[in-house]
């Protein structure tokens, strides 16, 4: 939900509330006042009556006067005090039945005792009150409505900046170089948040760089010293009295060096991507780039016996060329890598994707964390878990997308380019 | 024949010039750019290890003077930097090749050898070893004038072997060589079993002798 939506809601609910007592309090007092208006004119009737009767000592005639009723009836009880109320009579020139404020009251006139009545119609209180609420329920509900209008138009110019900001921020992104530009605004606590966002992101575009620096620094600083060990271990070997066990311990610190040595030639690549050092990109024939490797890979997969299906369609891409031959070995030797004796290879390129499609006895990559850094579905000691890593960024690089899929046994990796 | 290697990292020039001196090859060595100018300016090479990056300068820049000189030396760059870019920009200023750290001494030897062959004026593409013949021109292997039959991959390795003969070439060696690093299949080593008993049995069963011993399972010798 929207805040000024959810604002809206709260305050209409809120003005309705006050508005619905307010218009009932108004209608009581409103009430409460032409009832007094009314009595007071009765009670005036009963004073024109009671001096009439002094002078007199009869009762005055009756004429009949519109909304106003007069009766005397000879009783025999003395009320105690004259009595007010509301009640519907007859009205004989209208034909319908009214509501009348009736006084009530006796009097003594040529020694008899009577109880006079006088009636006085009500509609036209009524009316007043209606007329008098109607105007007031219309200019209420235009208040409403209009507070409604403002508030929206309002809140929204209101909030224009935060919405900016929020654009601007989505589409920061670590990689990028450039620090953010938010929109200026001379609202303070808006002008406070894009200060705080500027600073908090230019700072963390410095972290990133400077960690980027730094894998790319350890990475070469460690070739040196990798370069060093091979050359030591290969001429340790050259030596003619090197026993079998000697042989055996010098073939595992062969492998843990290979292992290093790919290790760090991943990471620096991974730097090296993000760093946009492959930023250089040509039209890539992939059809025969897949035809290369192909051929390169043939002798392996023939001695691991695995079969290779491959329906290649045309099919160029915009991408660095280095990076090209990088990403179809790292999908090649993956298929491979995790394939079985036996198995089979998928290779199915079309005009707008590549499918490369492999047999294995795993099961399904966790889609969540496949191509994060140093995951491992099996804890083989043959993998550095970079590779998945590698091929989505360089998919990112290129503007590729890439996805896996899972079916019967066989994985499945589509790389998509429009 | 001379070897000059400018490589400022001793413990690696060390391994360098004990790998490669042998009946054919003396190594020099200098460790700094200075004393590199003045050794290229001084005296003839078969052929220069070059590292790039060097104290003092540059190793492109003593490229950049050779070539000035006009000298004929080949030279092997030795660089951490292995970019694409960074390969084409040192063969554009006249390296001969380009190997990247860290490399197997087998690998460097091969290097070394294939440049001084090539840069060699004697004319003749061929090396003989005994009744072993291998045309480099025409990618062909005779024993006693028999041509033997041998693939690409096969062809590749008595070639490396030949190279590095009389030294055990680990296994990983091998492997790097014949498939480069950018297949990473990393611990199969079982087809290149296969290649090596295949050619082996090409080359016995034309009459040569068992040339290739294998080292306790760690690597390979070429043993003449």
């Amino acid at each position: 939900m929207k805040l000024f939506v959810k604002y809206n809601r709260i305050n209409l609910l809120a003005t309705i509330i006050i508005f619905l007592f307010a218009s009932l309090a108004f209608y009581l007092a409103l009430r409460y006042i032409l009832m007094r208006q009314v009595d007071e004119d009765l009670r005036i009737e009963q004073h024109e009556i009671e001096t009439y009767v002094k002078e007199h000592n009869s009762l005055p005639e009756l004429i009949p006067v519109k909304d106003q009723k007069i009766t005397y009836t000879v009783t025999q009880e003395f009320f105690k005090r004259r009595k007010f109320s509301t009640t519907e009579l007859y009205d004989s020139l209208e034909h319908e039945k009214d509501p009348y404020r009736v006084l009530l009251f006796d009097i003594k006139a040529n020694g008899k005792l009577f109880a006079v009545t006088v009636a006085k119609s009500l509609e036209r209180t009524d009316v007043l009150i209606h007329s008098i609420l109607l105007i007031s329920f219309s200019t209420i509900l235009l208040i409403l409505a209009a507070t409604f209008i403002i508030n929206r138009i309002l809140l929204k110019r209101l909030w224009k900046p935060f919405y900016s900001a929020l654009n601007v921020l989505k589409s920061f992104k670590l990689d990028k170089s450039r620090p953010l530009e938010f929109p200026l605004t001379n609202i303070d606590e808006f002008a406070f948040m894009n200060q705080t966002l500027r600073t908090t992101t230019s700072q963390a575009m410095k972290d990133y760089s400077l960690l980027k620096e730094f894998t790319e620094n350890a990475s070469h600083e460690m070739q040196t010293p990798l370069a060093i060990i091979r050359s030591k271990l290969d001429l340790f070997i050259q030596n003619e009295n090197l026993s079998e066990d000697q042989s055996r311990t010098m073939q595992s610190a062969y492998l843990a060096v290979e292992k290093l040595t790919r290790l760090n030639q991943s990471l620096l690549l991974l730097a090296k991507i993000e760093n946009n050092q492959y930023a250089e990109t040509t039209t890539v024939d992939i059809k025969q780039k897949i035809g290369e490797k192909t051929e390169a890979f043939h002798e392996l997969w023939q001695s691991q016996d695995i079969s290779v299906n491959t329906s290649l369609a045309a099919a160029t891409v915009n991408m660095n060329k280095e990076l090209a031959d990088i990403l179809l070995n790292n999908l090649l030797s993956n298929a491979t890598r995790h394939n079985y004796s036996g198995g089979f290879i998928q290779i199915e390129l079309r005009s707008d994707q590549l499918k490369i499609t492999n047999s294995s006895r795993q099961s399904q990559l966790d889609q969540e964390h496949l191509f994060s850094r140093f995951y491992k579905q099996t804890n083989s000691r043959q993998q550095n878990g970079l590779g998945l890593s590698i091929i989505k960024q360089i998919c990112d690089a290129s503007d590729f997308s890439i996805n896996y899929s899972f079916g019967d046994g066989k994985h499945s990796f589509i790389i998509s380019w429009v | 024949m001379k070897v000059l290697v400018i490589e400022d990292e001793q413990d690696l020039s060390d391994s360098i010039c004990t790998y490669l001196s042998n009946e054919q090859f003396v190594c020099e060595r200098s460790f700094d750019f200075n004393t590199a100018l003045e050794k290229i300016s001084l005296y003839d090479y078969a052929c220069i290890v070059l590292d790039v990056n060097l104290p003092g300068g540059s190793g492109l820049d003593i490229l950049n003077e050779l070539k000035k000189q006009n000298k004929m030396e080949g030279v092997l760059i030795v660089s951490a930097r292995n970019s694409l870019d960074d390969k084409v920009f040192a063969l554009k200023a006249g390296a001969d090749d380009y190997l990247t750290k860290p490399f197997h001494l087998p690998e460097l030897a091969a290097r070394v050898a294939a440049i001084i062959r090539r840069k060699s004026f004697e004319g003749k593409n061929q090396i003989q070893i005994n009744e072993l013949t291998l045309d480099l021109s025409e990618k062909i292997v005779r024993i006693n004038s028999t041509e033997i039959d041998l693939t690409r991959k096969e062809y590749e390795l008595l070639l490396y072997f030949i190279s590095n003969k009389n030294r055990v070439i680990a296994k990983n060696a091998i492997a790097e060589h014949l498939w480069g690093d950018n297949m990473d299949v990393a611990g199969s080593y079982d087809f290149i079993y296969t290649h090596i008993k295949n050619l082996r049995k090409k080359l016995i069963q034309a009459g040569a002798a068992d040339y290739i011993k294998s080292i306790y399972g760690m690597g390979y010798k070429f043993t003449a």
